[in-house]
C-alpha cells in the first residue's frame, strides 16, 4: 500500500504534464509516433463513431517507455516498437487484447504477424502498425565525387564500416544515429555476429568497429539529418527508413540538384515493428479496440500507408498502394534481404548498460 | 508541519463561532509571523525534500522489468518487513571513470560559464542600477525579454547564427573577412556561447537588485578618501556586491551543471556533461536507480560548497559578535 | 549694512586666508542654486555654513570637496587653485552627513582607507590609526563593524576617518544631524574640542544655528544660494544686516516702519505697529523716510505695570500669554495696534512683585540700544 501511494505521487511529480483531458464517456485516447498516421484518419473515425478522440505525439520509445513504466500514462492507446513493447509486457503494463473485437485482425499479413510473435508471444497484446528498416542513404552525386575512381562496394555497408570509403566521405558529412541500441546491432550484423547477443564480446566488437570509423563520423544526429541530408550537408547517413524517405523526396521537391538514394544493402538490414497496444490502466478499452479494428480496414491502412511511407502489415491494403512504394526495398524489403536482416529483441539490463557505456566511449573517442 | 496545517483547516471551521476563551487550535495556531516563515519551508519541504526522499529512496534500489522499473526498498514475506538497500549504484559511479570524468566537465563548463556571466553581467548591471529610475525599469525590462521566447526556441534560433550556413558565417563570408564558413556548431566554443547568452539574465538580476542598493555616498566617501574610480570600485563596490555575486553566480552555476538540452542540441559528442549521463541512464539504459544515484551524487556536489559557505558565514558573524 | 560691511571687509583682511572661494557659481540648468559666493577664511577657522534646506550650503560644500565643479569662479586652498582638481586628487576631506562608513570594514579599516590609498607603510598607518582612536576614543571598538555602533560612536569613526589623512581642509555635512537632541548638544563641544586639538581649519554645513553658534569662530548665513551675513556668532545676533539674518538667527519681534529722523549718531522709526517714534541709537546707510524693519530681541524688551518715564521706546498692551520655561516667561503682549510682541523675562525680575497675569494691562519698553534697524 505504502510502496503503491509512493508509485502515484511519483507519477504525479514525473507525469503531471501529460494527463489526458478525457478519462470517461465516449472519448479515447492515444499516444502515437509523431506524423504516423494520414491527416484525416483520426477525424472519419470521430465522424464514424462519435468517439472524442485525443491525440498526442512522442518522438522516442525512451519518452513513451518512462511514461508507460511510471504507470498511469491515461492514454488507451500507445505504439512502442519490437524490443521496448516486448520490456513492457514482460513489466506487465499492458493488457491481453480481446480479438473477437477486431474483426479486420485477418486483414494483417500472417508473415508479419509470424515475425511479430518474436517479441509479442501468440500476438497477444499488440497488433502491429507499420515496419521499415534502417538502413543507408547516400547523396549519389557527392558520393561519387568523393570515391574517385573508387567504385561503391559491393555490400553497400562497406560505405560506413570500412575505413577506406567512409574516409573519403568525411569531408562531404557523415552522420549516424545518436543511439547505442540502434547503431551499435548493424555493427553486430555487420560482423557476422548475433545482434541481439547478450555476450560482451559481441558488443565489444562492434563498438571496436565504430571506434575504427569514429574520426570520420561528422554527426551523431537522430533527426536532424533529414534536414542536412536534404540540403546536401550530409552524404552518407545511417537513420530510419522513413525519414531518409522524407530527405529523398525533400530533395526532389526542392529542385536542389541534390540526388539521394535510400539504400536497402542486400547483406540485411535492421528490422523493426510498431504495434498498437492497450495499457492495462486504460479507461476506455472499448473505444480503443474499436480504434485498432477501424485502423485495420485496408482502405484506411492503405491511407496511412502513403501518407508516412513506411510498410503497412495488412496485406489487404497493399491492393490500393502504388507500385512505386511497394517495390521500393526501402519502404517493403524483398525478401530476399529480410531473410537476411534481422529484429531487435530486448537485452539483459546489463548489456544494455555496456551497450550504453560502448557507445558513449565511441561518441567521446576514449 | 503538518500539524500545522492539519490546524489551520480545522480553525477555519471553528472561526463560525466566537471564541471566548482560547481554544485549543487557538494555541495550535501559528502566530502570523511563523506563519509567513513557514511558507517557504513548507514549499522547500513539498517541493525538494519530499522528491528528494523519492529519489534517494530509488537511488538504493535495483533495477527490475516491472512498472515502475525498480524493485521496492522495503519487502514484506510472512509478517517479515526486510528493507534491502543497493549501494551497486554508487559503487559504479564511483568505479568508472565516465561519471568522475562527467561530473567534472560539468562543473568546469557551469563554472567558466558563471564566470564569463560575471565578467559580462557585472558592468551591465551596474550600468543598469546607476541609470536614471526612469531608465531603470526599460533596461530592466530589455534584460528579461528573452523569456518572452521559449528556451528551446532562444536556442533554436542559436543554431539559425551559428550554424555553418546560418547568419554568421554567412555575414562573414560577405564581408570578405573568410573564404570558408567557420565550424562553430558543434563545438565547445558554441555550447558555451549559447550558455552563457542562456544564463546571463539569472546573474544580471540578483546582482541589480543589490548594487542598486549601493549607498552613493560611500563611493563619495571613497572618492574623497583618495580612491580613483577604479580603486572605489576594487575596494568598495565589488566587496559590497559580494551577495549579489554570490546569489547570481550560485543562480548561474547550479542549473548549468545539469544543462542538458544546450549541449545536446549546439555541443560536440566529444564532451559529455553529466546531465546528458542522467538522459543515458534514465532513457537508454532505463535504469531508474542509476539515474536517480547520479542525481544525488549531483545534488551532493552542489550543495556541499553551499553549506561550506553559510558555515563560513555564520562564524564569521559568530566571531564579529564576540567581540 | 556699511558698518557691518566694514567690519567684514577689516575682518576678512586682517585674516591671513587660507581658503579662498573666489564668485563661485552653481548652476544647475537654469537653476542657479550657488550664486556668486565670495568667502575667505583662515588657517585653523572653524567656519559654519548656516541656511535652510535648499539654500545652496551643501552644494558649496560638494564644490569644496570636488564632487560638483564650479559653473564659474574659484576655490584657491593655501594658494593652491583646486577648482578642477578631482576629490580624489584635493587636500581635503569630508565627513558625509550620516558619516558613509563602509559598512564591511572594521573601525580601524574605515580609518585605515584613506591613509592606504597615500601609501604609507604598514606601521605608519598603524600609528596614525591608533592615535585617531585614541583621538575619538574609540580604541576599543577598533574592530568592530560600523552597524555594531551606536549612532554617536559612528560619528566619532567618521571624524577618524576624515582627519586621519591630515586634511588640509575639513568638511563636516550636518556633522550632528543624524544624532537625537540631547546627545547633539553633548556632542558638540566635544566635536570642537577634538577639531582643535588636531589643529585642522574646517568648514562645517548646518541647518541648526544652535549647532553653528555653539561649534563655529564664524558663521556664514545663506539663503538662496547667496552669503548673507558673514561673522562672529555674537555679532550675527547682535547686529544681523538684514531681515533674513534677524529672523533666522534667534527669535525677534519684527516690526515694518520708515526713517522719520536720520542723524549720525541715531536714526527715529516710524511703525504703524507702535504708538510713538523708537529711537535707535545707531546712524544707518540710508535717506529720509526709507522703508526698514525694526528688530527687537525678546530679552531685550522689559515689562512692566508701571508706565515708563521715557518719551518714546515703549508701548501699552495687555498680556496674551505667558509661556513659563522656569529660568524665564516669554509674555506675549498683545499692543493696542494688535500687534503681537514677545518678551522674555527673567524670573527675578519679579522680586519686589507677583508678575502680571492674563489679560494684565502693562507696558513693555526698551532702550535705545537695544533695536536693531535691518535696511534690507
Amino acid at each position: 500500500m505504502r510502496q503503491r501511494m509512493i508509485n502515484v505521487i511519483a507519477a504525479g511529480v514525473l507525469a503531471a504534464a501529460a494527463v489526458p483531458a478525457f478519462a470517461n464517456g465516449k472519448v479515447l485516447n492515444i499516444y502515437n509516433w509523431s506524423d504516423y498516421i494520414a491527416p484525416d484518419t483520426v477525424k472519419n473515425f470521430e465522424k464514424e463513431t462519435g468517439i472524442k478522440v485525443r491525440y498526442d505525439v512522442y518522438d522516442s520509445n525512451e519518452v513513451l517507455q518512462a511514461k508507460i513504466l511510471t504507470g498511469r500514462s491515461g492514454y488507451d492507446i500507445v505504439v512502442p516498437t519490437n524490443a521496448f513493447l516486448a520490456k513492457q509486457i514482460k513489466a506487465g503494463v499492458y493488457q491481453p487484447l480481446n480479438k473477437a473485437k477486431l474483426a479486420n485482425y485477418k486483414n494483417l499479413d500472417p508473415d508479419v504477424l509470424a515475425q511479430a510473435t518474436k517479441f509479442d508471444p501468440n500476438n497477444a497484446y499488440a497488433v502491429p502498425y507499420f515496419y521499415g528498416i534502417n538502413t543507408l542513404a547516400i547523396n549519389a552525386g557527392k558520393v561519387k565525387a568523393a570515391l574517385g575512381s573508387t567504385p561503391l562496394p559491393a555490400n553497400e555497408w562497406d560505405l560506413l564500416f570500412k575505413p577506406e570509403y567512409v574516409s573519403k566521405l568525411k569531408s562531404c558529412g557523415v552522420s549516424v544515429l545518436d543511439s547505442p541500441a540502434e547503431a551499435l546491432p548493424i555493427a553486430a550484423h555487420y560482423l557476422g555476429k548475433n545482434p541481439n547477443s547478450n555476450a560482451d564480446a559481441d558488443w565489444q566488437a562492434s563498438a571496436n568497429l565504430f571506434k575504427q570509423i569514429r574520426p570520420y563520423i561528422t554527426r551523431f544526429s537522430s533527426s536532424g539529418y533529414i534536414n542536412e541530408l536534404a540540403n546536401g550537408s550530409l552524404c552518407l547517413v545511417l537513420g530510419y527508413g522513413g525519414d531518409l524517405n522524407i530527405a529523398k523526396r525533400r530533395a526532389e521537391e526542392a529542385k536542389n540538384g541534390q540526388v539521394l538514394r535510400v539504400l536497402a544493402p542486400k547483406s540485411g538490414v535492421m528490422l523493426w515493428m510498431d504495434s498498437m497496444a492497450i495499457p492495462k490502466d486504460a479507461e476506455n478499452v472499448d473505444n480503443a479496440l474499436a480504434f485498432i479494428n477501424y485502423v485495420m480496414r485496408p482502405e484506411v491502412a492503405a491511407a496511412n500507408a502513403k501518407a508516412v511511407s513506411y510498410a503497412t502489415p495488412n496485406k489487404a491494403a497493399k491492393g490500393q498502394i502504388e507500385n512505386k512504394f511497394l517495390y521500393d526495398a526501402s519502404i517493403y524489403p524483398t525478401t530476399e534481404i529480410q531473410q537476411k536482416s534481422f529484429i531487435q529483441l530486448p537485452l539483459e539490463a546489463k548489456t544494455q548498460r555496456l551497450q550504453t557505456r560502448l557507445w558513449t566511449e565511441v561518441k567521446t573517442r576514449k | 508541519m503538518m500539524s500545522r496545517l492539519l490546524s489551520l483547516r480545522d480553525s477555519r471551521a471553528a472561526a463560525a463561532r466566537p471564541a471566548r476563551r482560547s481554544a485549543w487550535w487557538q494555541r495550535a495556531l501559528p502566530r502570523g509571523q511563523s506563519l509567513v516563515t513557514a511558507i517557504p519551508y513548507g514549499w522547500l519541504l513539498l517541493f525538494f525534500l519530499v522528491p528528494f526522499l523519492f529519489v534517494l529512496q530509488i537511488s538504493f534500489s535495483d533495477v527490475e522489468i516491472a512498472s515502475p522499473p525498480y524493485r521496492a526498498l522495503l519487502s514484506r514475506a510472512e509478517d517479515v518487513v526486510s528493507l534491502a538497500l543497493n549501494f551497486g549504484n554508487y559503487r559504479y559511479i564511483f568505479g568508472d571513470p565516465l561519471y568522475f570524468d562527467a561530473y567534472l566537465s560539468s562543473l568546469y563548463m557551469a563554472g567558466v560559464t558563471t564566470l564569463i556571466c560575471l565578467v559580462v553581467g557585472y558592468p551591465i548591471a551596474y550600468t543598469i542600477a546607476r541609470a536614471p529610475e526612469a531608465k531603470r525599469n526599460t533596461l530592466l525590462m530589455l534584460v528579461m525579454l528573452p523569456f518572452w521566447t521559449s528556451f528551446l526556441v532562444r536556442v533554436y534560433a542559436w543554431m539559425g547564427i551559428l550554424d555553418n550556413e546560418g547568419l554568421l558565417n554567412q555575414a562573414l563570408l560577405a564581408l570578405g573577412l573568410i573564404d570558408e564558413p567557420l565550424q562553430l556548431m558543434h563545438t565547445q566554443l558554441s555550447v558555451q556561447i549559447v550558455m552563457v547568452y542562456a544564463y546571463l539574465p539569472f546573474m544580471i538580476l540578483p546582482l541589480f537588485s543589490n548594487l542598486v542598493k549601493l549607498d552613493g555616498r560611500l563611493l563619495e566617501a571613497s572618492a574623497d578618501l583618495g580612491c580613483r574610480p577604479w580603486q572605489t570600485f576594487l575596494r568598495v563596490t565589488l566587496p559590497l556586491s559580494k551577495n549579489g555575486v554570490i546569489a547570481g553566480s550560485m543562480l548561474v552555476f547550479i542549473p548549468a551543471v545539469g544543462e542538458f538540452v544546450i549541449p545536446e542540441l549546439v555541443g560536440t559528442p566529444e564532451s559529455l556533461m553529466i546531465g546528458k549521463v542522467l538522459w543515458m541512464e534514465f532513457f537508454d539504459n532505463n535504469n531508474w536507480p542509476m539515474a536517480a544515484s547520479v542525481t544525488i551524487v549531483m545534488v551532493a556536489l552542489l550543495i556541499a560548497p553551499i553549506i561550506y559557505l553559510h558555515k563560513r558565514e555564520e562564524k564569521a558573524l559568530a566571531r564579529a559578535a564576540a567581540r | 549694512m556699511a558698518e557691518s560691511s566694514l567690519h567684514q571687509a577689516a575682518k576678512t583682511a586682517g585674516a591671513k586666508s587660507y581658503l579662498q572661494i573666489v564668485d563661485v557659481v552653481k548652476k544647475f540648468g537654469d537653476n542657479t542654486v550657488v550664486d556668486h559666493i565670495n568667502l575667505s577664511i583662515a588657517k585653523n577657522d572653524i567656519f559654519a555654513l548656516l541656511g535652510s534646506s535648499g539654500c545652496g550650503k551643501s552644494t558649496l560644500l560638494r564644490m569644496l570637496a570636488g564632487m560638483e565643479t564650479p559653473t564659474s569662479g574659484k576655490i584657491i586652498l593655501d594658494g593652491e587653485d583646486i577648482t578642477a582638481l578631482a576629490p580624489y586628487e584635493r587636500p581635503i576631506n569630508m565627513m558625509f552627513q550620516s558619516y558613509a562608513l563602509f559598512p564591511h570594514m572594521t573601525v580601524a579599516q574605515n580609518i585605515a582607507f584613506g591613509l592606504k590609498q597615500d601609501r604609507l607603510s604598514r606601521s605608519d598607518i598603524a600609528e596614525r590609526v591608533e592615535r585617531m582612536l585614541e583621538l575619538v576614543q574609540m580604541k576599543k571598538y577598533a574592530h568592530r563593524k560600523p552597524y555594531q555602533l551606536s549612532g554617536g560612536q559612528q560619528q566619532r569613526v567618521a571624524l577618524a576617518r576624515s582627519l586621519a589623512k591630515r586634511p588640509k581642509l575639513l568638511l563636516l555635512d550636518e556633522p550632528l544631524g543624524a544624532l537625537d537632541k540631547k546627545l547633539r548638544q553633548q556632542t558638540q563641544l566635544e566635536l570642537v574640542n577634538m577639531i582643535e586639538q588636531v589643529g585642522v581649519t574646517c568648514i562645517m554645513v548646518t541647518h541648526d544655528q544652535e549647532e553653528a553658534m555653539t561649534m563655529a569662530g564664524r558663521i556664514g548665513i545663506m539663503s538662496e544660494g547667496q552669503l548673507l551675513q558673514v561673522a562672529t556668532p555674537g555679532e550675527i545676533y547682535e547686529h544681523p544686516n538684514c531681515r533674513f539674518t534677524a529672523e533666522f538667527i534667534g527669535e525677534t519681534n519684527l516690526f515694518g516702519g520708515h526713517v522719520v529722523e536720520d542723524e549720525p549718531d541715531h536714526v527715529c522709526i516710524h511703525s504703524i505697529e507702535l504708538p510713538r517714534p523708537v529711537r535707535v541709537g545707531h546712524g544707518i546707510t540710508g535717506t529720509m523716510g526709507m522703508p526698514v524693519w525694526l528688530s527687537l530681541r525678546p530679552e531685550r524688551v522689559g515689562v512692566s505695570r508701571q508706565q515708563p518715564v521715557v518719551s518714546g521706546n515703549w508701548a501699552a498692551g495687555t498680556v496674551g500669554d505667558i509661556a513659563y520655561l522656569g529660568g524665564f516667561s516669554i509674555f506675549h503682549v498683545r499692543l493696542d495696534s494688535g500687534k503681537v510682541v514677545k518678551a522674555s523675562v527673567p524670573a527675578t525680575h519679579w522680586r519686589e512683585e507677583a508678575a502680571p497675569t492674563w489679560n494684565e494691562p502693562v507696558f513693555v519698553s526698551w532702550t535705545d540700544n537695544d533695536a536693531v534697524v535691518l535696511t534690507q
